[in-house]
């Protein structure tokens, strides 16, 4: 049988890159729950209360939810929360990322080159 | 003959910068000029520059990859400072400043988008074994045209990015020196252009190592002073500094509530999530599809060593961004305290928050001299690889395929000087804040190359018609943005610095319909990919 080529994210073939994409999924999964799963959640728990007012760069003015909640609101080593999540913690966890992509690639390609 | 020629034309930067210099310090007292930070900053330049001829370019293969002999810790702080700009040093700071939680998303943006370079692209694009982005899409997609066109995107991706960093030196040559703006823009270009002629890229690596170590070192060490003068915690201040946003948002310390300025740290408070969401995928997107900094995954011997490399410069560049909210957060504080006497600039914030604290002079010499160094070490990064794609891309590999190693040298040389002084000429009236700037060169790079690697690397089916397309798609969608009137409701749906917004997902669409509707490419293109992809 003719070996198939066509390389597809979603249709990895040989077995070295199906074990691959399995990582790089879930890393990106990861990734964007992490940062922009966070936002979405700020916006969802805000208090509806507080409220500012936002000129648009059309220049019209709006109200919206300034995103105060317990998120912002508790202390977390002197921070309010999601300052020091977005600030600090997101990095340490990009570079965690990467590290155990790097860790986990350079076993897979030890893995088949012995073989 | 060549080796005169270059040197003469070397030295002849110098002097003109040195001269220009001289000149207007005799006539006319623009300002003060700060002794230490002058005598810092001369310093480190001539530093960079013996780097440079100590580290020099032997031949095309040094001028262009560095010998590929630089290790993972090594390539990793020259990723970091090569990346690192005026816009990480100075311009973000000072976005923090103004808008607080909002700017948040140019932190964020410019460190995830390594997460997507290295799972995406880093390995794979090592495999492919080629010098330049445009050599990987003119192999890749089996077409001159688009070679041609991606790298003429690459100079126009360099030459925004880089109107951004002049801007830089301009503001702190101009702060150190006491010359005017102006000046200030022709005296660094002078001296980048110097450094850069002399040593080539392995001058250029050597020396972002350096600039690296004096980024980090200026950037940080002033963090503890101010911390400490200010009252907070002061033996880390990346954490102390949280309780200083802290006080700026409800008071505290020395602010009453009635004066305390909650936008500051509120989420939404200056801007709408949308916008947040949009900035920071286009900052990462960006960053995925950097020609120069993709180009700098050539330079390792081993695969292994891109992906590490990738690693150590996140590691490098964390350093800096964890630091850098601090300037603005302390600098606010200040503010609101009512510290006055400092005339402040967004984009010098990082020098003002030293001011502001009451620290002697030499601190905001210190960081003022790092600025300009981060701001070299991007600028050589950035004319390497505009000139590269012009000299290497465009001239060899389409115009004279047959050119010897002497005249590519050269032509790379005097593509280096135009782009050079092309650049200090816009930079003369820079157009927004630095950040902002390069946030464009960001959002161009996201919407053209970023699309052609993923796809080029992710799914054989993609053809040459498709590149081609996609990128007048990508490139249009970047200049729509930027000329559509700012109070329209496209340019607040697309802004000029988010435009990969719209621009990603419909490059991405199109050049998946085109492909399915043209010639699959050939076997040979997909059983390459299938080795990249297959390590065998």
């Amino acid at each position: 049988m003719e070996k198939d080529i066509n390389i597809n994210f979603f249709k990895p073939v040989g077995e070295f890159m199906t074990r691959d994409v399995k990582m790089k999924k879930l890393i990106i999964v990861i990734w964007g729950v992490a940062t922009y799963g966070f936002l979405l959640l700020l916006k969802l728990v805000a208090d509806p209360e507080a409220t500012v007012e936002v000129t648009l760069s059309t220049g019209e003015v709006v109200t919206q939810v300034s995103g105060k909640s317990f998120l912002t609101e508790t202390q977390f080593l002197g921070f309010p929360f999601h300052y020091w999540y977005s600030a600090q913690f997101c990095i340490l966890l990009f570079i965690f990322l990467c590290w155990w992509y790097c860790k986990f690639i350079d076993k897979l390609e030890a893995e088949f080159s012995s073989k | 003959m060549k080796r005169m020629l270059q040197w003469g034309l070397s030295l002849y930067f110098v002097m003109v910068a040195g001269n220009v210099f001289a000149k207007e310090n005799l006539s006319v007292n623009v300002g003060e000029v700060r002794v230490f930070p002058a005598i810092l900053m001369i310093s480190l330049l001539v530093l960079f520059i013996l780097v440079g001829v100590f580290s020099k370019a032997k031949d095309t293969e040094d001028y262009w990859a560095a010998g590929r002999g630089v290790g993972q810790l090594g390539g990793g702080m020259a990723i970091a400072s090569n990346w690192m700009s005026a816009a990480s040093y100075l311009g973000m700071a000072g976005l923090i400043y103004l808008k607080g939680y909002s700017a948040m998303a140019y932190i964020v943006g410019w460190t995830g988008g390594y997460v997507l370079l290295l799972v995406l692209m880093a390995g794979q694009i090592r495999r492919y074994g080629k010098y330049t982005a445009p050599d990987f899409v003119g192999d890749r997609y089996y077409s001159t045209a688009a070679r041609l066109m991606s790298a003429l995107i690459v100079i126009l991706i360099s030459f925004v990015y880089a109107v951004g960093q002049y801007k830089g030196i301009g503001m702190m040559f101009n702060w150190i020196f006491g010359i005017n703006y102006e000046m200030s823009v022709i005296v660094g270009t002078g001296v980048v252009l110097a450094y850069v002629l002399i040593s080539g890229m392995l001058g250029a690596t050597k020396n972002m190592q350096v600039q690296y170590v004096v980024i980090v070192i200026t950037f940080l060490l002033p963090l503890f002073f101010i911390a400490s003068k200010l009252g907070y915690f002061s033996a880390v201040p990346q954490i102390g500094y949280g309780a200083t946003v802290w006080d700026i948002g409800h008071g505290g310390n020395g602010i009453t509530a009635a004066t305390a300025d909650p936008s500051f740290y509120l989420p939404f408070a200056n801007n709408t999530a949308y916008h947040w969401f949009a900035l920071c995928i286009t900052l990462m997107l960006g960053t995925a599809g950097l020609p120069h900094v993709i180009g700098r995954f050539y330079l390792v011997p081993r695969v292994s060593d891109a992906r590490w490399q990738v690693v150590w410069g996140l590691f490098c560049i964390a350093l800096v961004y964890w630091s850098a909210p601090c300037f603005a957060a302390f600098a606010k504080f200040s503010n609101i305290a009512g510290v006055t006497g400092v005339t402040i600039s967004p984009d010098a914030i990082v020098v003002n928050a030293a001011e502001l604290a009451g620290l002697p002079q030499w601190f905001s010499g210190f960081l003022a001299a790092g600025g300009v160094s981060a701001a070299f070490s991007t600028v050589g990064g950035l004319l390497m690889a505009g000139s590269s794609a012009f000299a290497h891309d465009i001239y060899f590999r389409v115009l004279r395929p047959n050119a010897t190693e002497e005249s590519k040298m050269k032509v790379a040389r005097i593509g280096t000087i135009v782009l050079g002084v092309a650049i200090a000429v816009i930079a003369m009236n820079p157009p927004a804040f630095i950040a902002q700037i390069t946030a464009v060169a960001f959002s161009m790079g996201a919407n053209t190359f970023f699309p052609m690697f993923l796809l080029g690397i992710w799914w054989s089916r993609t053809t040459k018609e498709a590149a081609i397309v996609g990128m007048i798609v990508g490139m249009t969608v970047t200049f729509g943005s930027m000329l559509a009137p700012k109070t329209s409701l496209f340019a607040y749906y697309v802004p000029f610095t988010s435009s990969a917004i719209l621009g990603v997902p419909l490059v991405i669409t199109t050049m998946i319909i085109v492909s399915l509707m043209t010639k699959e490419p050939s076997a040979e293109i997909k059983e390459l990919l299938y080795r990249v992809h297959n390590d065998e």
